[in-house]
């Protein structure tokens, strides 16, 4: 019989004596991975339907007058002076007739009396990657409300605001649930252990005088708490795995779902998150039995 | 096997329950502890095993000063003194088979050989039927014999044994006593504390009595 033999029995030991508090403490640790995951799963999709989004965002500057060849090169200047972008595309009045009777289609005859230059000429505006966060988009749109001629700037200021503000509060509500939860988690698993050191004073007295050494006594304690981690995290992703794909089923379709193309957490996240549960309820345990496990 | 210079131990406030012990013990000797209740025989018995410490003095168990030892070497020294403590310590929760094989499971023993020292221990002590017993079922008489064979079960060198008969019938006694004369043959130095008389008069084996935790007298048994 080898140590880790020894330590695995003993740490089986503890949990068939002390099953009942065991079973709740791995409840709390599932129902906390499951919380704080499904959380930080609608985060990351938010995040990720944000940058897809943020593919097709353009900033649409009206100008007054249709401007010429030598004002389009003065206007290229000026906005890359801001700067760099992806793409800077001048669209005249007559495109720009020509498009929305396209966006019309069958209806476009209602343009028929209409004169070709009754819409303002316009820039598309396409930011690079780098200049695509909130308070640059309205910096930018700013910048370009200034320059000489323009009439009005679009870029769909009310969505990207709400779209901000929302996953602003999401990465709120993960980083307070995921506190919470790692809170509530680690004291749990800590409180566990040190009932069950509580309840086998006698057993582990006599496990010191007929010559246990420190590690066989104090190892199977930390079994526990990486158990509870591991099964606890496990249960957890389980049971928002089983979700997703009750949700995914029940509302696929041309629904919001589908826009956004939600993802489960790729296999690293997975990992990540069992590793940090199992740390975590290892801290709990280590915690418990330096305080109450006095060798 | 033990040395023990000038040991004396003091409880609060200011109660001595041995002063100035001197004596040593050799390797592969039965040494008999005998004195009136009170008179510090479980005490001596707890500083030798290191469950207490001294108040003053020095104590040595195979060599090693026991009272600065630490950590592993204090868990393997252990390993070596086997203990039947009065009060016999064992787990009311577990069975009889468990409590015995906790000895040597700290040592890693081979599960087969350990279940098979646990038979062959319950046999001489005629509580084979008690092997899947939960000690809280058991008679004091029976208990006492369970923490007997707990503490010759690892084979170790030093055994220390707390009033080994007292709750046992003539021939009980008989088999415990053969027990542990069968390990002090095999090598392992035996101290008892008692105050049976039947077992340490007839024998040869120094005797030491103690008064109000002074030494007494130190003589030879069978004189």
């Amino acid at each position: 019989m080898n140590f880790w033999f020894a330590v695995f029995r003993q740490a089986g030991r503890n949990l068939r004596q002390t099953w009942t508090s065991q079973f709740m403490t791995f409840l709390t640790v599932s129902l906390s991975v499951l919380i704080f995951a499904f959380f930080y799963l609608i985060y990351t999709n938010m995040l990720g339907a944000g940058d897809r989004l943020s593919d097709d965002l353009r900033l649409i500057v009206y100008l007054e007058d249709e401007p010429g060849p030598q004002m389009q090169q003065q206007l290229r200047r000026k906005i890359e002076n801001f700067d760099r972008v992806k793409e800077i595309r001048f669209i005249s009045q007559e495109e720009a007739y020509e498009r929305f009777a396209e966006q019309l289609g069958e209806d476009s005859d209602v343009l028929a009396d209409m004169p070709k230059n009754f819409l303002p000429a316009s820039i598309e505006i396409v930011p690079l990657k780098s200049l695509r966060g909130y308070n640059q988009i309205k910096l930018f749109s700013e910048y370009l409300a200034n320059l000489p001629g323009t009439e009005k700037v679009q870029y769909g200021q009310e969505w990207v605001e709400r779209f901000y503000y929302f996953t602003r509060l999401l990465t709120i509500v993960v980083l307070l649930s995921g506190t919470l939860l790692i809170l509530t988690a680690t004291f749990m698993v800590a409180y566990t252990i040190r009932l069950t050191i509580m309840g086998r004073q006698d057993e582990l007295e006599l496990l010191k005088l007929v010559g246990a050494t420190n590690s066989y006594i104090r190892t199977p304690f930390l079994i526990e708490g990486i158990l509870q981690g591991f099964m606890g995290s496990i249960i957890g992703l389980l049971a928002l795995y089983g979700l997703f794909q009750w949700i995914s089923a029940h509302f696929a379709g041309p629904g919001l779902l589908n826009v956004f193309h939600f993802s489960f957490f790729s296999p690293v996240v997975i990992f990540l998150i069992i590793l940090s549960s199992i740390c975590l309820c290892s801290l709990g345990s280590y915690t418990s039995i330096r305080k109450f496990l006095r060798l | 096997m033990i040395e023990m210079i000038k040991v004396s131990r003091t409880y609060a406030p200011n109660i001595k329950a041995l002063s100035d012990i001197s004596f040593s013990i050799e390797t592969g000797e039965m040494f008999f502890l005998i004195g009136r209740s009170g008179a510090g025989k479980t005490t001596l018995l707890k500083l030798i095993c290191n469950m207490e410490t001294p108040s003053n003095g020095l104590i040595e168990v195979a060599g090693y000063n026991i009272n600065t030892l630490r950590g592993k070497n204090l868990a393997h020294l252990r390993q070596k003194i086997g203990v039947a403590y009065q009060d016999f310590k064992l787990l009311s929760n577990r069975t009889v088979a468990e409590n015995i094989a906790i000895a040597m499971e700290v040592s890693y023993k081979n599960p087969r050989a350990i279940r098979h020292r646990v038979r062959d221990l319950l046999e001489q002590l005629q509580l084979t039927d008690k092997y899947d017993t939960i000690t809280s079922e058991l008679s004091r008489g029976e208990q006492q014999r369970v923490a007997l064979a707990r503490s010759v079960a690892n084979s170790p060198r030093l055994i220390l044994v707390d009033e080994p008969t007292g709750n046992l019938d003539a021939s009980t006694t008989e088999r415990v006593m053969s027990l542990l004369t069968r390990s002090n043959k095999a090598g392992a130095t035996i101290v008892i504390a008692t105050h049976d008389a039947s077992i340490y008069q007839q024998g040869t084996h120094r005797i030491m009595e103690l008064r109000d935790g002074n030494i007494h007298s130190l003589t030879r048994g069978g004189r």
